[in-house]
């Protein structure tokens, strides 16, 4: 499903370099629950944006689903993003001022195809996550923990085949970081692949893989023993 | 991307930033009022300017004696000069072969009565070709014609103002009147004509045939004014060089300087053209510039929006938005806010227009090609103040986007 090689990347500021990731290989499977462990500033995000289409390496290669994401031509990464992952971010990005309904279509705008039963499917889709009745609220009147379920609800409505969480729930407080695991664990039981980054080693233990990211290289610590769905693949 | 999805979000992110919007179409509406309101006033002056060449009558040439000064834009004869006589105008119609008409003119303020009203107003003694040459109209009654003019008879054609000042509105054909110590019947009312462009209410005053004033009122062998109608405008030049030569020797000038003044139309309306041009110009460029502000406005919303919005751009990106998405997401915004400001400038400015022929007695020439313009010129300006704003937008790169505090 994401298989990478050799992946680096260096940040060049001020003509200062930064080397963060030093050759990563690394592949999911469909279906894989995976964490990606570090401490803060190793490079998990740079990472996950990789993997997500959002960033580019500085060499290696990346395979979603078959495609090789940087042979091709600039509206490719778009289009991947678009139906193939679905992103949910620490600060949870939601529009203000637009209703959680607004913000689970959004996808849908720069889908190839508008579907003609896109609200019904978006409503659905907020029932997923527990919010069937704040379908009108606008972002900024909801919880933390509510507008983190209206991105997870977004990240969902093109059905993709990865959910890359980047520190879903370091904004939240427990009862919301519960919440939003229990979705997570049930998403994954439906079958969906969800590949989660956090400094946290309580959030990555729902996981049933975890890798620690440690001087820009990854270390596979196997299959995480505390997880009853270990045997799903 | 679906862009009547687009157009809907683009709405209803503008609605989400109501100052910041209202801020911006304001500007618009203010830009595109003044390009309405101007862009008419200056047609107006234009108009105006074709109606004085119309009410002076066409291809014309005025002959005045002794010199012609203008004193504050206006037309001042020095002195009393005797130099011009109702001859030169015959031999004028004679020996100018480029000339079609003439009528001499003689004027002056007398005392006029009417049973127990007097007033003093302008006396003028006209031929009868002067109704042809100058566009005078009869309103009631009639003119006088050559007979009358030959045979010296006392009648007169009285303007509006006189009408309203003397006979308190009545219609005074058939009255009887006395100008000087004349008595004279009034045979007819000149269509109102209103101020000319030297300030003079060519309303206020009273025609009569020039043979009767020169043998019963002003009693001189001397006039003031040949009105010498010219085939057409190509031979106005010529026409004035051959009355000029004429005149001369007429008098007898040799070297002396003229004791005339020769002015054609086209030197009469020169300035009124000019100053018509220069307000059109003047206005033009006024309205550009406020249509320039308001693009500015449009540009620094936009640019500011950019700014604060990185994070919704990063966002848009990350669920798929191609850089040309967002460019057109960001152009569509500039249109909308410019086309909405567009339509309000319009309306504005239809509705000063419209206050200021009614309270400000202003020539605003209201044309639809103008309205359109002006909604099509907003549309554009929102396109070229936009295109900068949108592909800053779409140039900034997604995660950088993101990484915004
Ligand atoms: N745009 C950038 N330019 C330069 N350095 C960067 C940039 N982005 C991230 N870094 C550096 O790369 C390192 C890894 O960052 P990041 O991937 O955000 O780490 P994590 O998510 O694990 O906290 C950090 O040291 C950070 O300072
Ligand atoms: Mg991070």
């Amino acid at each position: 499903m994401i298989k990478i090689k050799n992946i680096e990347k260096t940040y060049i500021k001020a003509s200062v370099l930064t080397p963060v990731l030093c050759g990563i290989t690394l592949s999911i499977q469909r279906g894989e629950y995976v964490a990606i462990m570090g401490t803060s500033g190793t490079g998990k995000s740079t990472l996950m944006n990789i993997i997500g289409c959002l960033d580019k390496p500085t060499s290696g290669q990346l395979e979603l689903d078959g495609i090789d994401v940087y042979k091709l031509d600039d509206d490719t990464p778009s289009s991947l993003r678009n139906n193939k992952i679905g992103f949910v971010f620490q600060q949870f990005f939601l529009l203000e001022r637009t209703t959680a309904l607004d913000n689970v279509l959004l996808p849908f705008i720069y889908a190839d195809k508008y579907p003609a039963d896109a609200i019904q499917r978006a409503k659905k889709t907020l029932a997923n996550v527990g919010l069937e009745d704040r379908t009108e609220y606008l972002a900024n009147e909801l919880s933390g923990g509510q507008q983190q379920r209206v991105a997870i609800a977004r990240a969902l409505i093109n059905d993709p085949d990865v959910i890359l969480a980047d520190e879903p729930t370091g904004n939240l407080d427990s009862t919301s970081t519960a919440e939003i695991l229990e979705i997570f664990n049930r998403l994954n039981k439906e079958g969906r692949t969800i590949v989660v980054v956090t400094h946290d080693r309580a959030v990555a233990e729902h996981a049933q893989r975890i890798l620690e990211l440690k001087d820009g290289l990854i270390t596979e610590n196997g299959t995480n023993p505390n997880t009853e769905n270990s045997d799903i693949h | 991307m679906k862009i009547t999805k687009t157009i809907a979000l683009s709405y209803k992110i503008l609605t989400a930033h109501k100052l910041r919007t209202a801020l911006c179409i304001s500007s618009m509406t203010i830009g595109v009022a003044a390009v309405v309101v101007m862009v008419s006033m200056g047609r107006g002056a234009q108009k105006r300017v074709l109606d004085m060449i119309h009410d002076m009558g066409t291809n014309l040439i005025v002959v005045n004696a002794g010199h012609v000064t203008l004193v504050g834009g206006r037309e001042r004869q020095s002195a009393i000069v005797t130099s011009l006589r109702p001859e030169d105008a015959d031999a004028i119609l004679d020996h100018c072969t480029s000339v079609i008409e003439v009528a001499p003119e003689t004027s002056r303020k007398m005392n006029v009565e009417w049973e127990s009203e007097n007033l003093m107003t302008e006396i003028v003694g006209i031929s009868p070709a002067a109704f042809r040459i100058r566009n005078i109209e009869i309103k009631t009654g009639s003119n006088f014609d050559s007979i009358e003019n030959d045979t010296g008879k006392r009648v007169a054609i009285v303007g509006s103002v006189i009408v309203e000042k003397l006979f308190n509105g009545e219609n005074p054909v058939g009255y009887r009147i006395r100008i000087g110590n004349a008595p004279f019947d009034v045979v007819g009312v000149m269509k109102a004509k209103g101020v000319d462009a030297n300030g003079v209410d060519r309303d206020d005053r009273v025609l009569i045939p020039i043979k009767t004033a020169m043998l019963r009122l002003v009693r001189t062998t001397f006039i003031q004014k040949i009105h010498i109608q010219v085939a057409d405008s190509e031979q106005l030049e010529r026409a004035e060089t051959e009355i000029r030569d004429l005149l001369r020797e007429r008098h007898r000038l040799r070297d002396k300087p003229d004791d005339f003044t020769i002015q054609n139309q086209a030197t009469l309306v020169q300035t009124e053209r000019e100053s018509a041009r220069i307000l059109t110009l003047l206005i033009g460029s006024v309205a550009a510039i406020s249509l320039i502000v308001g693009g500015i406005g449009i540009l620094a919303v936009m640019l500011t929006a950019s700014r604060e919005r990185r994070r919704e751009i990063g966002l848009r990106r990350a669920i798929g938005a191609r850089r040309r998405d967002i460019r057109t997401q960001f152009l569509l915004e500039s249109l909308i806010i410019a086309c909405l400001g567009g339509f309000s400038g319009t309306v504005l400015g239809i509705l000063s227009n419209f206050l200021a022929s009614k309270l400000g007695g202003w020539t605003a020439l209201q044309s639809w090609d103008v309205t359109g313009a002006g909604l099509a010129l907003s549309a554009i300006i929102g396109l070229i103040f936009g295109i900068y704003p949108a592909s800053k937008a779409s140039k900034l790169e997604p995660i950088e986007a993101l990484r915004t505090e």
